[in-house]
């Protein structure tokens, strides 16, 4: 009785084992973080609803090799003592070989380093901070980095808008600094004046003190470096206090229904620089903004393009040199010339920065429209 | 200039001293820091929206977003609060805490994660009078909190039940052993502050033309710093502290610049007026 009971016992735990082992070979698991819960839900969501998406899309297409892709989610809560204990979890026991962030630089950085240290890929879909990719050979951006978009928003304010008088107001984090002073040097180097430099927490909704005192100072252009809820506060207010000044944004403004709906009116002519163009005729932008807006019931934003494009490269990647996590560290930097929904991929940097042209969008109507791509190498390349 | 951000001041010292308010007349009776109080802050943002979609009607989904948040300060004191009366303070803190946080993620759970627009066309549009601008919202604003406090003060020194609410204030125990309902006081104590937190949450949602599940996160905090300056469980105090705060922030920001964030100035201010008097701006006894 009792040695029929151990040889059951051993046959369940040979079953489980063989199992696991077939389902190992059956499917390619691919890592995801992303703030769902917390001050970024919005955008985690955003992220989040891409990377299942994508996935659905890669697994149409027959998977990579006839193996099905799944998903290992994680919801990092924007909180960096998260983000690295699910990068252990998804190093260590999720054994996943490549990871997708879909998160905020303050929270990818310090995971950054332990995906390195484990020897898997790791792109960051929408942070952009330049140490993200200076971890090591096995971090990339999916996007142009944060000091290339400072660059672009200086040059669209100098050399396009011809400001000489600018105002900044940025949020206070890692993606606000950067384009901060990535920004001020192209302005000063071209002899363009800052007459006013300042910084705000996230979720800051009172904007009327400072942007008075900016009116006082009568510049000719604003650079705001803000999120969808706090840019919407800044372009009302700076409407209620009569401000006339052409304001300048960033991607963080980039959203349809959190930004352009909540700002309204007081949006319409609003530059910003960003990685999507809506006005793309390119028919897989146009396929996955309509894809995504059937199946979630709102257009995209530049976060979940980011998220969607990050793990399409990474399929296509896989697709040549198979799901190996070295392979595809090593074909990340082949690749050339990969078009993705926010733009041409031309190549990687050895440091792992993706060269990519950045869009420039202005507010028409309540919606965001082609103005201008930058695509000048001086500038793109970090 | 100067009076531009003078004005500012007033309307950002009237958006906290709303905001404050719940969570003083909490602390006034039940001497407990009441977080969750942000909680109905942005519960009553979500069901004024929820009430304005439905009826169209601003009046009627103020009163409705007061009345449900109200009720549910009432059931929160009499099945949370109250079996913790007799423990020590910080214990009813960190459940009002897990309230917030419990609060915050059922609305993102049913109402999604991203910011919803609220706008409410008022009868009057804004005021520029010469390079003075007066914001419509901040009209509403005024208007509504100065019907609020004068219909608190009203009950507060002017009917039988104020007297009974002052009395438990001061002595619970004393108030019960004189024949005073304490549960009834308690009770309407909470449903006051709770519904005083869903108005100041529309207001805040109407003027900024947004809501979203961690709209309270900087009310959670703030609001403290703003109940002990004044003095604790005070309401009057609390409305000078609130216009004090946004004066503070507002004159700070304008003429010496962030040099550190704008949340922090408010605690920086209390650490500064604590020094000086510990109690806080007005002392325990003019509690209430």
């Amino acid at each position: 009785m009792k040695r029929s009971f151990i040889s059951l016992f051993l046959l369940v735990i040979l079953l489980f084992a063989m199992s696991s082992l077939v389902m190992a070979q059956d499917v390619v698991k691919l890592g995801f973080f992303a703030p769902v819960t917390g001050p970024a839900a919005a955008d985690g969501e955003s992220a989040l609803n891409s990377a299942k998406l994508a996935v659905e899309v890669i697994n149409e297409e027959g998977g990579i090799d006839g193996r099905e892709v799944q998903l290992v989610e994680y919801d990092d809560h924007l909180d960096s003592k998260q983000s690295v204990s699910i990068a252990q979890k998804l190093t260590t026991r999720d054994n996943v070989v490549a990871v997708v962030s879909g998160s905020y630089s303050g929270t990818t950085r310090p995971a950054a380093t332990i995906y390195q240290n484990a020897k898997v890929p790791m792109i960051s879909a929408y942070a952009i901070h330049p140490d993200i990719p200076k971890t090591g050979d096995y971090i990339f951006q999916q996007s142009f980095p944060g000091p290339v978009q400072g660059r672009v928003g200086g040059y669209m304010a100098v050399d396009d808008l011809g400001a000489q008088k600018i105002a900044i107001l940025y949020v206070d984090n890692d993606f606000g600094s950067t384009l901060n002073d990535n920004f001020q040097e192209y302005v000063k180097e071209k002899g363009a004046e800052v007459v006013y430099v300042d910084s705000f927490a996230i979720g800051e909704r009172e904007f009327n003190p400072v942007l008075t005192k900016i009116k006082g100072l009568n510049p000719d252009l604003i650079y705001v470096v803000a999120y969808a809820g706090e840019g919407a506060a800044i372009m009302r207010q700076s409407v209620d206090v009569g401000i006339e000044a052409q304001i300048l944004g960033t991607e963080g403004m980039d959203s349809t229904t959190q930004f352009l709906q909540v700002a309204g009116e007081a949006a319409e002519g609003l530059i910003i620089t960003t990685n999507l163009n809506r006005d793309s005729e390119e028919e897989q932008v146009i396929d996955y903004i309509n894809r995504y807006t059937e199946k979630y019931g709102f257009a995209p934003d530049m976060v979940g393009a980011s998220t969607y494009d990050a793990f399409m490269l990474l399929a296509h990647v896989m697709r040549q040199v198979g799901p190996d996590s070295e392979a595809i560290k090593d074909a990340m930097y082949e690749v050339e010339d990969y078009m993705t929904n926010t733009g041409l991929l031309y190549r990687y940097t050895e440091v792992g920065e993706a060269i990519k042209p950045v869009q420039v969008q202005v507010v028409k109507d309540g919606e965001f429209h082609y103005y201008d791509q930058i695509t000048d190498m001086d500038i793109i390349a970090p | 200039m100067f009076l531009q951000q003078l004005l500012n001041s007033i309307a950002i010292g009237s958006v906290y001293a709303l905001t404050s308010m719940g969570a003083t007349l909490i602390y006034g009776i039940l001497g407990i820091l009441d977080i969750a109080n942000a909680g109905a802050y942005v519960l009553g943002a979500y069901l004024g929206l929820l009430f304005y979609s439905l009826t169209g009607n601003i009046i009627i989904s103020f009163a409705a977003a007061m009345a449900t948040t109200g009720l549910l300060g009432i059931l929160i004191q009499k099945y949370v609060y109250r079996p913790l009366l007799s423990q020590p303070a910080y214990i009813p803190l960190i459940a009002s805490i897990g309230i917030f946080i419990f609060i915050e993620n059922v609305i993102r759970l049913i109402a999604g994660p991203t910011i919803k627009q609220f706008t409410v066309k008022l009868p009057f549009s804004n005021l520029d009078y010469a390079n003075l601008h007066i914001n419509n919202v901040w009209v509403l604003i005024f208007i509504v909190a100065l019907i609020l406090m004068f219909l608190l003060w009203y009950l507060l020194k002017m009917t039988k039940i104020g007297l009974a609410w002052r009395a438990t204030s001061q002595d619970l125990d004393i108030a019960k052993t004189m024949g005073i309902n304490t549960n009834k006081v308690i009770s309407l104590n909470f449903f006051l502050g709770y519904s005083f937190a869903a108005s100041a949450g529309i207001l805040i949602g109407i003027l900024y033309n947004s809501i979203y599940p961690t709209m309270g996160s900087v009310v959670s905090y703030k609001m403290l710093a703003i109940i002990v300056l004044g003095g604790l469980g005070n309401p009057f105090g609390t409305v000078i502290a609130a216009l004090l705060i946004g004066f503070i922030e507002t004159m700070v920001g304008a003429y010496i610049g962030f040099f550190i964030p704008r949340n922090a100035i408010a605690f920086v201010a209390l650490v500064i007026i604590l020094l000086i008097s510990p109690k806080g701006l007005f002392t325990q006894k003019s509690r209430i």
